[in-house]
């Protein structure tokens, strides 16, 4: 398995899918913190209302949007908590487990692997990998950008974000599961590309909660993945913020073993 | 060391792969002994391809038993001793030759990088540079397919027509890479279309009609089997023959078809045309042929000649 993982880690080092996503990552960062600084600082404020994006009594209403929000609250509202991060994360992860199919290669790893658990394997280790990477640096970057603009909100604690990061990236892992488990089966990359956006943004999930509501069961999506990130915690208070591992946990090892199903009963 | 004392490479017994309730290969059997190369021939969807994968374990049989040196095709120690080429090469389009070689060599394992730049050196692309493989044309993604097939030195390599594609300079550069490859002793396994170009390194043929093997074939016995004939062209084959029959009993005569004789075992036609001309069979035509492979692969899908 680590063999194809460094096979894996070789390819994304020289993949330029790989940098345009992280791009896209940072550059809505930027983007949300210029927004706000525009907004709700006051320096901003007025530099706003001379190119006339605010007007002055406007400008009295922003100026208490970014109360109680930390480094922390920050990255989560700009990447994570609306799907964005998940729907340009999991397109990267899709065109990067496509792509061994689109392109053939795929023949030449089976041929040498006959045991298909150790490609699953070593596709979930490179997409956490990817993961992590990719959320290390977005969090460096917000507090790097918090800096550049004159320390707008508050550091968080680092306690916090390293609680937030596990988890996270344990949830965030698994639905790179779920892609890897849609590319087995479609081996599609315009297929995966859909389910990456419609999945990672929550319109899938959006739209079952509206159909489970009906038959009162619409409970049950807040152990979706989506769902999850949007709400989970931010920090641990209690035994019961660990439930977000046991999520992660659960659903990586079901898409894990689907995907490795499918692949096991599948010719190449 | 004698040919029946070798071992076998490839062994293949009783193979079944269905496709929706249809038998792309049928309870196949297959030999390659160590050392041969092996020419796979039979027509479009016969199931070359849908064996070759069977072998590579990229499909699943159905039915039977693959064992390649005498292990399970699952050990994957032996896995290692076989280098593919099935289809089409699978490369990645934006990188260049040796990446992709090193990719390849990544996923077996191999520390050592200078196997890639042998394996580049003897398929000819080691001067290929930063050129992506997208840029490649056909015959150089073909070389490349085998390069990659190549690595790790395996001691068996299954290519499915390597020679798709290739002008006729490229055909030349893989017949003579299979030739050092086979000296260097090497089990080859080869399927193509282009029966001309397997007939001049084959050392043993196997054909694949319907998903079943109905002959596997050494080139020496094909030789002797693909004997002279003497053809002649005729109004009235079935009087002809019985004519023949009467006048030469030691040769073999039998009907190609509605205009069509064959003779074997002839030795010179003059005799035989005076004949038919005087009893009033008129000749179109007449003379010698030596039947190639591919007259002899025809005649054994069309089962012309059940007897040969």
């Amino acid at each position: 398995m680590f063999n194809l993982f460094r096979m894996d880690l070789y390819r994304m080092k020289r993949s330029r899918s790989v940098y345009v996503c992280l791009g896209l990552l940072l550059l809505a960062s930027a983007f949300v913190y210029t927004m706000m600084w525009l907004l709700a600082v006051p320096q901003g404020q007025e530099t706003a209302i001379r190119i006339g994006m605010l007007t002055a009594a406007e400008a009295q209403d922003y100026q208490m949007i970014l109360d109680g929000v930390d480094t922390l609250e920050m990255f989560r509202q700009i990447s994570l908590d609306g799907g964005a991060y998940c729907a340009i994360f999991g397109i990267c992860v899709i065109l990067f487990v496509c792509m061994d199919y689109k392109s053939g290669f795929v023949k030449n790893i089976m041929a040498l692997y006959q045991n298909r658990w150790i490609y699953v394997g070593s596709k979930l280790l490179a997409a956490a990998t990817l993961n992590i990477l990719y959320l290390l640096l977005n969090y460096l970057f917000v507090l790097l950008l918090n800096g550049l603009f004159g320390k707008m909100i508050p550091w968080a604690d680092l306690r916090d974000v390293l609680f937030y990061m596990a988890w996270i990236w344990l949830l965030t892992t698994a639905f790179a599961g779920l892609l890897l488990l849609i590319c087995v089966c479609a081996r599609s990359t315009a297929a995966g590309v859909l389910a990456a956006i419609l999945l990672g943004s929550g319109t899938i999930v959006d739209i079952l909660n509206q159909i489970f509501a009906l038959f009162h069961l619409g409970d049950w999506m807040k152990y979706s993945i989506y769902m999850t990130i949007s709400a989970g915690p931010s920090k641990y208070t209690s035994l019961q913020d660990l439930r977000v591992f046991a999520l992660g946990a659960g659903f990586l090892i079901l898409y894990s073993l689907l995907a490795g199903i499918v692949l096991q009963k599948r010719d190449i | 060391m004698k040919e029946q004392e070798k071992g076998l490479a490839v062994e293949a017994v009783c193979l079944t792969k269905m496709y929706q309730k249809k038998a792309a290969v049928n309870r196949l059997d297959m030999s390659v002994r160590e050392g041969e190369i092996y020419g796979f021939i039979g027509k479009n969807g016969a199931g070359k391809s849908t064996t070759m994968k069977m072998l590579c374990g990229l499909a699943r049989p159905a039915e039977g038993e693959i064992r390649l040196f005498g292990k399970p095709v699952s050990d994957p120690a032996v896995r290692r001793r076989m280098g593919v080429l099935i289809e089409a090469p699978g490369l990645y389009p934006n990188m260049t030759a040796r990446q992709n070689a090193v990719m390849k060599a990544r996923c077996m394992g191999l520390a050592d990088e200078r196997s890639v730049d042998e394996a580049l050196l003897l398929a000819g692309l080691a001067d290929t540079g930063k050129k992506k493989v997208k840029h490649f044309s056909m015959g150089m993604k073909q070389r490349l397919g085998v390069a990659l097939a190549m690595l790790g030195n395996p001691d068996l390599l299954i290519l499915d027509e390597p020679i798709n594609g290739l002008d006729p300079e490229g055909i030349r550069e893989l017949r003579r890479l299979v030739l050092r490859l086979h000296e260097t002793g090497k089990t080859i396994l080869i399927s193509s279309h282009i029966l001309g170009e397997l007939s001049k390194i084959s050392t043993v043929y196997g054909i694949i009609k319907d998903g079943q093997m109905i002959e596997q074939i050494t080139s020496e016995a094909l030789e002797e089997k693909c004997m002279d004939y003497f053809q002649i062209e005729a109004d009235d084959v079935s009087r002809a023959l019985v004519l023949i029959g009467e006048a030469f009993p030691k040769v073999r005569a039998e009907v190609a078809d509605s205009r069509l004789v064959r003779v074997y075992g002839l030795s010179e036609g003059a005799g035989l045309i005076r004949l038919l001309v005087e009893k009033q069979v008129q000749v179109y035509a007449s003379g010698f042929h030596h039947m190639d492979l591919e007259e002899y692969f025809i005649s054994r899908m069309e089962g012309g000649r059940a007897d040969v």
